[in-house]
């Protein structure tokens, strides 16, 4: 039950925060570190986003997406999705504050990816893989699409604390009277992208997801994104191109899909493209087999064949299989696969996925250039006030951040 | 969220027990800034002015096209705004467009500032001003005093389980379906989870369902229609309006939804007709622009 309360008092984010540096500036705005202030301890992330058209000096609406990632940020709670501590409104600016996490798994891939360096430990692939579920499984169950699972969006604590992060695609998908198909053309960083997307889907499922955690536990095994296609550009604002390339990045592996084994293929908008996929791409007529590329990646990487702990195992091949399915009706599900043998054979998965591991990440870069959160100016926030920003933009600008 | 009302904003911080809404109100009322315009600008009882609301709303959606889930969290934005801040220190037009603008937002159907501006003109071309930086303002003021909590869990999800549960028929939907919709014009999205009114909407569809017209001409048989939830129909042979009836005290007594919460629902439905009645859109509107005016509000 709610209790007695008046108007908030209006809080000040000088009041409450100092920052310390800048972290990233993203699509919608920019990341700061911040030490809490007045008896507000800890550090915390701040998100900031400016909702005025540059040079403006009104109110302009805010973005349908900054709307949503505030509105799920309030709403949703989970140890493995990052914490919103709350979220202020101030001079025509909003900023989330969100708990501070120390690493991301891409910064984490790229760690291990330096010359001479080892493998991400397969026991703490397995506690990345078992808590990104377990977030998600929270997500799904709350009728939340993330849509843009990739490493850059899954942080990690200093404890090794795995939690989704960046709202700002994400969807509920049980709105009533409600179809995921207004709107919306573009969704997911491309080479996370399920196959459904790619082939024109309207009405697309959570199922998006457990593609996009596939791909991730490929590259976390492999530290190379497993499909690593080419965008193709967008030409003109109406018509979404068929992603040619990434499809077939994905075929040289899986083989090319069939209506055998996914019976809806046939009627995926892009269905017809399918066809001429392997002219003059003889890895498509032939694939590898994710078989291969798995034992091969497991070879090099110089996982062992034993103890558990110590190798993703065979398990690990069939757990990345089933979220590597053509078919989302078939892909597993986050609640499936978290049931998996993988995790629920001999070696089961740690809390904490540094634990064990004596490797030392590097801290996440903070730089001072620009540490004056009130004033700075914000390159890429110019879309705003529009009925649906989720043109153009997010997907190119995140492939040149990857 | 959807699946978890149950942990949901809504449930923690928006729903009040009747006597904390109360009080929140009191407090209000009784700040001394808000005290003087009180006195000063007399405006007509809160459901009334909630019928005004809802009859502007509804034309504006309208006139964008907008779906009736959007009207219905638009109209609970306002009615949770309003429990903050005084309404005699707003614009109600701007409130009331600026409702709707987010909460087509938050439905995913999405409409433009200046549409919305220039719709909303059309409609109140004295009383609210053509810059869409006002809107734009009033919308940081709305999610502000709503703490960010947009997500809002409507009956009519609920609904439709319930319609299959109880096999409605298609004048028994639609009767509920007003029900619901009736519902944002009281407390009732303050004081109650959706599901309750709900299942008070199936319960007086099916009750009623014998009966013609709408259900404002209803208010006596509303009455009736608790007594027949208070004493359950004796052994004669059941008709099979009773046996349905009989279906839903059954389901109801085995849920967890307390049959106090569902009297008290109908209970503000009836008195919603009752006051109904005596609502005067023009005296309304009067009221409320001679405070926007003389407080130059509509700046
Ligand atoms: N909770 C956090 N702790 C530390 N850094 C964060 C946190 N959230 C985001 N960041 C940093 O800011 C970057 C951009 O954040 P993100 O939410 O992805 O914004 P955008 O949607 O604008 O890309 C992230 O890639 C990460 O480097």
């Amino acid at each position: 039950m709610a209790s007695m309360s008046s108007v908030p008092r209006p809080k000040h984010i000088t009041d409450r925060y100092k920052i310390i540096g800048f972290i990233s500036s993203g699509t919608y705005g920019r990341v700061y570190k911040a030490k809490g202030k007045n008896g507000h301890v800890g550090e915390f992330a701040i998100k900031k986003f400016k909702p005025d058209k540059e040079g403006e000096v009104g109110y302009t609406g805010i973005s349908q997406s900054a709307i949503r990632e505030m509105a799920l940020c309030t709403e949703l709670s989970h140890p493995n999705v990052v914490h919103t501590v709350e979220i202020i409104l101030e001079n025509k600016c909003i900023y989330i504050v969100f708990e501070y996490a120390e690493h991301d798994l891409l910064q984490i891939i790229h760690h291990h990816s330096q010359p001479n360096r080892a493998a991400i430990p397969a026991r703490s692939i397995k506690s990345i893989m078992y808590q990104l579920l377990h977030g998600l499984l929270y997500l799904h169950r709350n009728w939340v699409m993330h849509r843009d699972l990739k490493p850059a969006n899954i942080m990690v604590t200093s404890k090794g604390e795995v939690k989704i992060g960046d709202l700002g695609l994400a969807r509920l998908f049980q709105r009533p009277l409600n179809t995921l198909f207004t709107g919306d053309k573009v969704v997911v960083t491309i080479w996370y992208r399920a196959p459904e997307l790619l082939l024109g889907a309207r009405h697309y499922t959570p199922a998006i997801d457990l593609w996009a955690v596939g791909c991730i536990f490929a590259e976390l095994l492999s530290l190379r994104p497993i499909f690593k296609g080419e965008e193709a550009k967008m030409d003109n604002k109406k018509s979404v191109p068929f992603q040619r390339n990434q499809m077939q990045k994905i075929a040289e592996i899986l083989g090319l899909p069939t209506k055998d084994h996914w019976p809806l293929l046939s009627s995926m908008p892009e269905y017809a493209q399918l066809a001429n996929l392997s002219a003059g791409n003889s890895r498509v007529a032939s694939p590898q087999t994710l078989h291969k590329w798995y034992w091969n990646i497991v070879h090099m990487n110089k996982y062992p064949s034993d103890p558990a702990s110590m190798t993703p195992g065979k398990e690990g091949l069939a757990l990345l299989k089933g979220l590597l399915e053509y078919d989302p009706q078939k892909r597993l599900t986050a609640e499936q696969a978290l049931q998996h043998p993988y995790f629920t054979d001999d070696d089961k998965p740690g809390e904490n996925c540094f634990e064990g591991s004596g490797i030392e990440y590097p801290l996440r870069r903070v730089s001072q250039e620009d540490n004056d959160i009130r004033t700075s100016s914000l390159p890429g926030t110019k879309r705003s006030g529009l009925p649906d920003d989720s043109y153009g933009g997010r997907p190119a600008k995140r492939l040149k951040e990857a | 969220m959807a699946a978890n009302y149950w942990e949901s904003s809504q449930r923690k911080y928006w729903t009040f027990s009747k006597k904390g809404l109360a009080d929140v109100r009191r407090a209000q009322e009784s700040e001394p800034a808000n005290k003087q315009l009180i006195a000063t600008y007399p405006l007509p009882e809160r459901r009334l002015l909630n019928i005004y609301f809802h009859l502007q709303l509804a034309k504006l959606a309208k006139r964008m096209s907008v779906r009736q889930q959007a009207l219905a969290t638009a109209q609970v934005y306002m009615r949770r705004y309003y429990t903050k801040v005084e309404i005699r220190t707003t614009n109600p037009y701007l409130v009331l467009a600026t409702s709707l603008y987010l909460a087509c937002k938050m439905e995913e159907c999405p409409q433009h500032i200046r549409i919305v501006v220039g719709e909303a003109r059309q409609l109140w071309p004295e009383l609210i001003s053509s810059d869409t930086s006002k809107l734009g303002e009033c919308e940081f003021n709305l999610i502000s005093t709503m703490n960010s909590q947009l997500i809002v869990h409507h009956p009519y999800r609920s609904f439709i389980d319930l319609q299959t549960t109880f096999s409605l028929v298609q004048e028994e939907v639609s009767l509920a379906w007003s029900a619901i919709n009736d519902h944002f014009l009281t407390d009732l999205p303050l004081l109650h989870p959706p599901h309750v009114v709900a299942i008070t909407a199936v319960l007086l569809a099916v009750v009623l369902k014998p009966t013609q017209g709408n259900l404002q001409s209803h208010a006596q048989s509303l009455q009736t229609a608790m007594s027949t939830i208070a004493v359950p129909p004796s052994n004669t042979a059941p008709t099979t309006a009773q046996a349905r009836i009989q279906k839903l005290i059954t389901w109801l007594a085995e849920s967890s939804v307390s049959i106090e919460a569902v009297v008290d629902c109908v209970q503000e439905l009836i008195s919603l007709y009752d006051v109904w009645e005596s609502f005067n859109e023009k005296q309304c509107k009067e009221q409320i622009t001679r405070f926007v005016k003389a407080l130059a509000l509509d700046k």
